[in-house]
């Protein structure tokens, strides 16, 4: 089988099957020379993976899957980018958020959830999209997310109720 | 670059079935229509540009970084 290695500056020398590459036709957005990275997963338990390019060894990413944190996180994509992908209604696929930490503030780290990151789980082909919905910025504070839907959840047990609100209407274009 | 005056209510048409129409104009703000077939993506260019200047700060994330992370996601509780 054949392998990819690259002398990751974080992680040290990394083999990986040529299977588990993912392949962003286009790039992400800032980075659209880096095409083939892999997802690496340090500990089973945390909800965090890397994306670390195979192209440049100082070039790797935090991220996230959006709904270990906003279970209700339902972006609508484009027509276009769902085609590139090679999406019909029943690929499987994955998704990921891009995480910023603010250096030395752990607490105020945020997922991008206008630009998220989606996989072919198939094809192995992804591509960073942007989302239609205006509900979704590229700082969604991940901490705060968590305690609101903690809290939801608890208040959900304790009345029985639903608390959902009308969702926002907006003009678009 | 093209450049094209119009008045409200005119439009330009890029290649076969794009059309951007020049909807209102007040002060400094003009509002656009844009008409474009579903497989292609229309969006403001700012949009881009934040997700790029996101992605940038998101590269210099450091190991260091995600252990307090992991750290501060034990002390939240995991949902």
């Amino acid at each position: 089988m054949t392998k990819t290695c690259i002398d990751s500056t974080r992680f040290g020398r990394i083999e990986v099957d040529e299977e588990a590459v993912i392949t962003f036709s286009q790039g992400l957005f800032g980075f659209e020379n880096y095409r083939r990275f892999v997802v690496l997963c340090l500990d089973e338990k945390s909800p965090f993976r890397w994306l670390q390019s195979l192209e440049e060894p100082s070039l790797a990413f935090v991220v996230i899957e959006p709904r270990y944190f906003m279970p209700d996180y339902a972006p609508t994509i484009s027509d276009a980018d769902a085609e590139a992908l090679g999406l019909d209604a029943d690929t499987p696929y994955l998704m990921f958020a891009v995480v910023t930490v603010p250096p030395g503030k752990p607490e105020q780290m945020t997922a991008n959830l206008m630009g998220p990151i989606i996989v072919n789980a198939v094809t192995r082909m992804a591509r960073q999209v942007v989302v239609e919905d205006d509900c979704y910025s590229t700082k969604h504070s991940i901490l705060q997310e968590l305690m609101k839907w903690q809290s939801q959840a608890r208040e959900g047990a304790d009345a029985g109720t639903d608390l959902q609100g009308e969702p926002e209407h907006r003009d678009r274009r | 670059m093209l450049v094209l005056t119009c008045k409200v209510n005119q439009s330009i048409v890029i290649g076969d079935d794009i059309e951007v129409v020049v909807l209102e104009v007040r002060g400094e703000q003009v509002r656009l229509g844009v008409r474009a077939p579903k497989s292609i993506a229309v969006h403001r260019k700012e949009v881009y540009e934040q997700i790029r200047q996101e992605n940038l700060n998101a590269a210099s994330v450091s190991t260091d970084d995600l252990s307090s992370l992991q750290a501060r996601l034990v002390e939240e509780g995991n949902p």
